[in-house]
């Protein structure tokens, strides 16, 4: 309690001195849950980073692992082990007194992750985690709580036992789901621990008020380790889904940030003298596909497949339809993951090639197009995935002189068609969980994985993926990253890699900031200047 | 006319089970469940989360226990929203909502009538075919196209209103007037036609032959009969304009329950689903109940048995 007052005191005194800086920031949506352990979308991803602190943290340009709570870690070959060592500085922060004052230990990581594993929590990203020694038991419900690999050696030491050595596991201990928690108050108030009169936090920010639906502001915290470097007092979000209408409010000055700009716009902005000088275009680590079902006819002819690959035009894709200089992509791990390769320029993968298309559908036995079947090109109802599909669609009819057939199915529908009977061209994408080539090419395309609609199955692949989880040398595990791209886009053309995503973000020349590639803002790390 | 309510009163039971079975059933049609996720769960985590809200029940049981809980007004959790449950949902974003309808109606209702009045009083003049032109524009211009050309002229050219989101009075001003215009057009029209009918039976003719002044004539005499088709649909239209909302809360950003309707589906948020398709059928129920009384109060020749 006393905390929030003296925050608004601060505020009042900064006001009076003269301004409490203040970002207006819009959420698409109201978040659909501040639990760190439950959250999986970004919305929420973005309040949950300016309000919890991790293990590590990533920096927002180059994803290098830096310490957060933990100062410092290292690995033990011999037990396979994890150490990192913790800050003594960091306290819980809350207005109703639940742990306020009380230090942040390492019995709140090894809760947190344990919480996370727990079976009644149901968390979706706990298979990320289940590489530590007994947490896919524990998850499964096979396994005990005590057998997780995660023990508190001391109150600032944790270390973390797991199955093999993942030279990458720093970058997992930079996400959320590391994060240290408060017990007390998640088993004092359950579910609606995460309500803004209940929740406990240790982040730069504090859950000021959250009223559902319509608005949240966050208010810095005075207590947080780092609170000198932190210049912005306050965050103010609206919730508007409607991204014509947020691309008004930022017109009007009532937002700082857009960073959802409506595609309609895109041209109109460019060329607009005002928001051309405010529009920003920054990576983001997603990459966009259209999956290929080679069980169905005529796709388990590979040479139909290199065929279909090989007349996406992907620039004009870019210039004409998403507008948001995207990037064309030939392999599926974006640049800035570890396992990245440049297809483009080393020839991996089907560039765009009419005279390639047409010579590999002759050789399949369909010169022309004569005697091919209709083909079915399945996408999620969404306007842009629809506009996509009719751009690449009327590309393979042009330049192949085939029939597609392009259909639309609800999310939830959609998932569940893919999962057991996948159309023969569906879209599909995948965005980083954490910034290694495991996420993306054994998370994803393993034959066991449950992300893998295309079945895709080769032990050579899976070999070469599961060596690389264990490798520890960096050189020999993008050598086996390679190969993978190499034999899934090349050789066996499991899919069709079509682009990287980007972000388009709008932002007021008052406003000091950075671009995180793999999504969820630092404004610890923002300013306002005077306007 | 007391027996007459209860009856439909009691009527009102039977309509919303089956309301409510249809509901379940169709529901339950639809493939994908509320954990169907693109990062597939392990099939232990999906067992164990549907045995949490019972999903694993047989259907009669679920059935069984969701009315059991709405007849105590326990409305069920939201499966997609851990930390609410469906009745904090409701009472949070209901008002809003009903705000937010009322504004929009009164406005259909008290511009629409009297120009609907008007139209059939100075009936061929310039005023009567230009209201009915704008009536035909407001009954054809969809929300979705009026709602952004009014914030472009309204909040960022003039900068008279705020762009979006709720919170004071002038927030509510440009969303009543989008969400109201499609009934304010009806209103206007069927108050016209149904005026020019009244003024030409001989009841009036007899008021204007004993001298009584016109304006008495047209509001006391001819409007409170020409009020009757214009019940019938301020019934309906009030139901309809809470849920049309829908969109123009999407456009101008209003936390209403209007979204819910079609994102509880999306999510598979079966508690969510029943609350708001229930609570829609039992308001259509009591707007008509309204409009069937109010014909007795209009009309002293329409008596209830």
């Amino acid at each position: 309690m006393w905390v929030l007052a003296l925050a608004v005191a601060l505020l009042a005194g900064v006001c009076a001195a003269g301004q409490a800086k203040t970002l207006y920031w819009n959420l698409a949506s109201e978040p659909p849950s501040l639990d760190p352990s439950l959250a999986t979308d970004t919305t929420s991803h973005q309040i949950l980073k300016a309000m919890f602190i991790g293990l590590c943290q990533f920096d927002d340009a180059t994803m290098e692992v830096l310490p957060d709570f933990a100062t410092s870690w290292e690995f033990d070959a011999a037990t396979v082990t994890w150490t990192f060592h913790l800050r003594n500085d960091v306290y819980w922060t809350d207005k109703s007194w639940t742990l306020e004052g009380v230090p942040v230990t390492a019995g709140d990581v090894e809760y947190g992750i344990k919480r996370l594993l727990a079976p009644e929590t149901a968390s979706e990203y706990a298979y990320v985690l289940y590489l530590i020694k007994g947490a896919e038991a524990y998850n499964t419900g096979v396994g005990s709580a005590d057998d997780v690999g995660v023990k508190a050696l001391d109150n600032y030491t944790v270390a973390i036992t797991l199955n093999f050595p993942a030279g990458y596991f720093p970058t997992m201990a930079a996400l959320w789901l590391c994060a240290p928690l408060p017990r007390v108050a998640i088993e004092m108030y359950g579910d609606k621990w995460t309500e803004a009169a209940n929740i406990v936090t240790n982040g730069p920010y504090i859950l000021g008020e959250w009223v559902h639906e319509d608005h949240l502001v966050l208010v810095k915290n005075i207590d947080y380790y780092d609170v000198d470097n932190v210049k912005i007092d306050e965050v103010y979000c609206t919730m508007v889904n409607e991204a014509s209408t947020a691309m008004a409010m930022y017109e009007a000055g009532v937002l700082d940030v857009n960073d959802t700009p409506p595609l309609e716009d895109m041209d109109r902005i460019k060329s607009d003298p005002v928001l051309s000088l405010e529009l920003a275009q920054a990576p983001r680590l997603c990459t966009y596909r259209y999956g290929l079902n080679a069980a169905k006819p005529p796709l388990d002819n590979i040479l139909v497949r290199k065929a279909l690959a090989s007349s996406v035009d992907r620039q004009s894709l870019i210039d004409y339809v998403l507008k948001g200089n995207q990037r064309p992509a030939q392999t599926w791990t974006p640049p800035g993951i570890f396992g990245y390769v440049d297809g483009v320029s080393l020839g991996i993968g089907y560039p765009y090639d009419p005279e390639a298309a047409k010579q590999y559908l002759a050789d399949a036995g369909y010169p022309g197009g004569v005697g091919f079947p209709e083909v079915t090109l399945m996408v999620n109802t969404s306007q842009a995935h629809a506009k996509i599909a009719q751009f690449i669609g009327q590309g393979w009819e042009d330049t192949l002189g085939i029939q597609i057939n392009i259909t639309n199915q609800e999310w939830g529908v959609y998932l569940n068609t893919c999962a057991t009977d996948a159309p023969q061209v569906f879209r599909m994408g995948w965005c980083a969980d954490y910034p290694d080539g495991n996420n993306w090419m054994n998370d994803v395309f393993h034959s066991g994985s449950g992300n893998n609609y295309e079945k895709y199955n080769s032990p050579a692949f899976d070999a070469l993926v599961e060596q690389a989880a264990v490798e520890t040398d960096p050189a020999v595990r993008l050598d086996l990253y390679k190969q993978a791209e190499i034999l899934i886009c090349d050789t066996d053309v499991a899919f069709i890699p079509i682009y990287f995503y980007t972000f388009n973000q709008l932002t007021k020349p008052y406003v000091v900031r950075t671009f995180s590639a793999i999504g969820g803002e630092s404004w610890k790390n923002w300013d306002i200047l005077d306007h | 006319m007391f027996q007459f309510i209860l009856r439909r009163m009691l009527w009102t039971i039977p309509v919303i089970f089956v309301v409510s079975a249809l509901t379940f059933i169709l529901m339950h049609s639809v493939p994908g469940s509320p954990f169907t996720r693109e990062r597939a769960l392990p099939a232990a985590i999906q067992k164990n989360l549907e045995a949490k809200y019972h999903l694993n029940d047989p259907l009669w049981k679920q059935y069984g226990d969701y009315m059991w809980g709405f007849v105590r007004l326990d409305f069920g959790p939201s499966i997609a929203y851990r930390s609410r449950t469906v009745n904090e949902i409701l009472a949070q974003q209901w008002p809003v909502t009903m705000t937010l309808g009322a504004v929009a109606f009164v406005f259909a209702a008290c511009i629409g009538i009297p120009l609907g009045i008007l139209s059939a009083v100075k009936q061929n003049t310039l005023i009567d075919h230009s209201s009915m032109v704008v009536a035909m524009l407001g009954v054809s211009i969809p929300s979705i196209a009026l709602g952004p050309f009014l914030i472009w002229i309204f909040a960022l050219k003039l900068k008279w209103l705020p762009v979006a989101t709720w919170g004071t009075p002038a927030h509510i001003i440009l969303p009543a007037l989008t969400l109201s215009t499609f009934y304010l057009s009806r209103f206007a029209r069927i108050t016209r036609a149904s005026m020019l009918q009244v003024t030409r039976e001989e009841y009036i003719v007899t008021a204007r032959a004993k001298g009584v002044r016109e304006s008495v004539v047209n509001l006391k005499h001819a409007f409170r009969n020409a009020l009757i088709p214009v019940t019938t649909i301020a019934g309906p239209a009030f139901a309809d304009i809470l849920t049309g909302s829908l969109v123009v809360e999407q456009i101008f950003g209003i936390p209403g329950i209007g979204k819910y309707y079609v994102t509880s589906i999306g999510n598979r948020d079966y508690p969510v689903i029943m609350a708001t398709t229930l609570i829609f059928a039992l308001l259509i129920i009591f707007m008509n109940l309204l409009v069937d009384i109010s014909y007795a109060l209009l009309d002293p020749r329409i008596r209830y048995t």
